[in-house]
């Protein structure tokens, strides 16, 4: 995409963000996103240092390299072929390192964007905050609930920003659909099913002869990672506590290694059913072997569903057409008169989207949005209001949905959380 | 008394509701029911469908073969429609970015595209859904009908059933009770576009197809045509207009077309071409 195309896509993009973050309620709902679209203060930049740059990590380097706000001041990876790739990316003279405490020794950085393996989250996460930086961090949180709310409670110590890369929370339809849910369309909200389903193995090509398989298929192992939960369902179930306006109360679930039967240890395909107040569910399934249905929301309520990846909204039952009626009475009757039809109505849809993957963004999307907020609240000392939360609940609900399926076993909500409530 | 028969259901969306008055074989409306669900199957993209087919295609290749005749049948009015508007009436999207150009080659029965593009018929479908059903309801004898889907796709069938055109008044949407504008239909398809609805402010607007930028203006668009699927992208374009674009497209098109702009909550006449009786 060229600059003079990027340029009018963000601002329509913007625009779409504004209009959504001006409905109804949503100053409430998300703060964040209002804030998105304000200008930067001042003109200095947020000095950035990437820990992580894989497949993630450079694509948040791209989007970073478009914000207003912020800058890449140093990169860091400990696998040399992911530093030179991310190196091509940036001036030369960027200073890059195998070693994250090498660049925080360096200086330099205002705060840390960490893409690396979710095992080593939180470490990097404390070790940022030790050296005084702020840090923004990818989902999911960490590879335990304690290192979750641990990183919450030492960077509120620190008096440090620490945010988390959930760019849901700053996309148009989603706002827009939320905005829509809560005036009252799709009527009381009682289940979300979502599902991501795809049919690739997940692997990464590993350079024969090498002992890379568990570094580079960190996905692959629960050392590092709690599979499908922790990479794709914490999305889904951030979607979903948003749209309750709640938090699960317990979790059950069923997890195998169903068709990928490679050595990997996570599941690769998972069902859960998570509890909310009210005997509400959210119903998720994923796994590896099967496309069709994709990656989706469908938020039900008693009036309509929204579905926001595919951008859709629908009624129940469609309104009746009064006009027409009132027109058979008449004719019975033998009367002519004025049929009143042709009001305003609208598309039923959001946002247009269609099956697949999405189209014209690409990488530039919310998830730069995400550092414009990030470097906001890093010059003001200010997080955006509810953000943290909101990726703490999703990561520790994705946490448990492992636990449960472990078990066999449905599991409560925890006590003794960061944020015991839903509001801050 | 005239006999009425009635058929209502739930497709492209919305609620289709097919009325037929006089003598008619009692299939008929059946079978056009038929005919809209046919179109609802080839043009929807919320299931598999041919138009889903079309838009896996074209998300990883730049040109792709159609071969369902509803689809071909849209796309050919697309294209027409787009040549009438000067492009402001187009079916693809590209989110977010402006649109692409595409072309499709009627002959070999191929669509090419310029970048990643996706069909969506939800601006045109529920025309070409009542013009469908109107022909079968025509082959079935039916000399008098008015159908619509939701309210702002409607087509009559004839005249109306006591005699004289069906006489229809668009509401005025922030003044109950009057209508902003009333036009009699024979044998005519009347399509209301709008970025305003009193009920649900908070609506999503329709956007600009060269740069896919929202249109803000509190507008209506309203558009008579032979088909359905022609008033419905004519009444699109009129949403999306400039004022000169308005202008030339009122001096194109040989049907009647109307535009309101609102102001606080009085109704300002923006074009009208065609005869007209226009209450505010
Ligand atoms: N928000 C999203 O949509 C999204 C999408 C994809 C990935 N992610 C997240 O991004 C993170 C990275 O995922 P990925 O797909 O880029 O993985 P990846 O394996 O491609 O990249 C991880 C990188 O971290 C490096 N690394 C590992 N340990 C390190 C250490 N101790 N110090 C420095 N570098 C180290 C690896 O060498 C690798 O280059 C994960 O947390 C993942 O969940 C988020």
């Amino acid at each position: 995409m060229s600059d003079n195309a990027f340029d009018l896509t963000r601002r329509l993009f913007l625009d779409r963000v504004v209009q959504a973050a001006a409905l109804a309620g949503m100053a409430q709902l998300a703060p964040w996103a209002a804030a998105s679209a304000a200008d930067p203060i001042g003109r200095d930049r947020v000095r950035l240092g990437v820990i992580g740059t894989g497949d993630r990590g450079r694509a948040l380097i791209q989007n970073i390299l478009k914000t207003r706000n912020c800058a890449v001041a140093a990169i860091c990876d400990d696998y040399a072929p992911h530093l030179d790739k991310a190196r091509a990316l940036l001036p030369a003279a960027t200073p890059a390192f195998t070693d994250h405490r090498a660049m925080l020794d360096a200086g330099g950085i205002d705060a840390v964007v960490i893409a690396t393996p979710l095992h080593v989250h939180a470490i990097q996460t404390f070790d940022a905050l030790d050296a005084g930086l702020h840090v923004w961090c990818e989902k999911a949180m960490a590879r335990t609930i304690a290192d979750c709310t641990a990183m919450v409670t030492r960077s509120q110590a620190a008096g440090r920003i620490l945010q988390i890369g959930h760019q849901r929370l700053f996309n148009p339809t989603y706002l827009n659909a939320l905005a829509r849910a809560r005036a009252g369309e799709i009527g009381t909200i009682t289940q979300v099913r979502a599902s991501w389903h795809r049919n690739r193995d997940w692997r990464r090509a590993v350079p024969p002869g090498s002992d890379l398989e568990r570094k580079l298929n960190w996905r692959l192992y629960r050392e590092s990672s709690a599979g499908l939960m922790t990479e794709l369902a914490t999305h889904q179930i951030q979607v979903a506590n948003w749209f309750f306006g709640a938090l699960p109360t317990r979790v059950m679930g069923s997890g195998s290694i169903c068709f990928w039967k490679d050595g990997r240890e996570v599941y690769d395909h998972v069902a859960l059913i998570f509890d909310y107040p009210g005997g509400r569910k959210l119903v998720y399934t994923s796994l590896l072997n099967n496309a069709r249905y994709g990656c989706e929301e469908q938020i039900m309520g008693h009036k309509g569903s929204i579905e926001p990846e595919l951008g859709r909204i629908y009624a129940e039952t469609p309104p009746r057409v009064p006009g027409l009626q009132q027109m058979r009475r008449d004719v019975a009757k033998g009367r002519r008169r004025t049929i009143p039809i042709g009001g305003a109505t609208w598309f039923p849809e959001l946002p247009v989207t269609t099956p697949g993957e999405s189209l014209g963004w690409g990488e530039y999307d919310e998830s730069m949005l995400q550092f414009e907020a990030f470097a906001e609240a890093v010059k003001t000392g200010t997080p955006a209001p509810g953000l943290l939360r909101e990726a703490y609940h999703a990561s520790v609900a994705s946490l448990l949905g492992e636990s449960a399926m472990d078990a066999g076993q449905p599991i409560s909500w925890p006590s003794g959380l960061a944020f015991e409530k839903l509001e801050a | 008394m005239t006999e009425g028969h009635a058929e209502c259901f739930v497709a492209m969306g919305t609620r289709v509701e097919l009325h037929a008055f006089g003598p008619c074989d009692p299939q008929a409306l059946r079978l056009a029911r038929h005919e809209v669900e046919r179109v609802d199957d080839a043009l929807t993209i919320h299931r598999p469908s041919p138009t889903v087919t079309l838009n896996e295609a074209l998300s990883v290749a730049s040109g792709a073969a159609v071969d369902d005749p509803i689809l071909l049948a849209a796309l050919i009015e697309t294209r027409v429609l787009m040549r009438m508007t000067d492009g402001l009436f187009d079916a693809t999207v590209r989110q977010g970015a402006p649109r692409g150009a595409w072309d499709l080659d009627i002959a070999r029965g191929r669509v090419e595209a310029e970048g990643p593009l996706a069909f969506d018929f939800g601006g045109m479908g529920k025309g070409l859904a009542l013009d469908a059903a109107a022909a079968s309801l025509r082959a079935g004898g039916v000399q008098s009908g008015l159908l619509s889907a939701g309210e702002s796709s409607i087509l009559a069938i004839g005249q109306h059933p006591l005699g004289g055109p069906w006489p229809i008044g668009v509401p005025h949407p922030f003044a109950p009770g009057t209508f902003l504008a009333e036009l009699d239909l024979v044998d005519e398809a009347l399509s209301v576009s709008a970025t305003v609805d009193a009920a649900a402010p908070c609506r999503q607007p329709t956007l600009r197809s060269d740069n896919g930028a929202p249109v803000t203006a509190p507008l209506t668009a309203v558009a008579v045509a032979a088909q359905g699927a022609r008033a419905e992208g004519l009444s699109t374009a009129l949403l999306a207009a400039s004022p000169e674009e308005r202008d030339r497209l009122a001096q194109r098109h040989s049907g009647r077309m109307l535009c309101f702009r609102y102001e606080g909550r009085d109704a300002i006449t923006l074009a009208i071409t065609g005869e007209l009786a226009c209450n505010v």
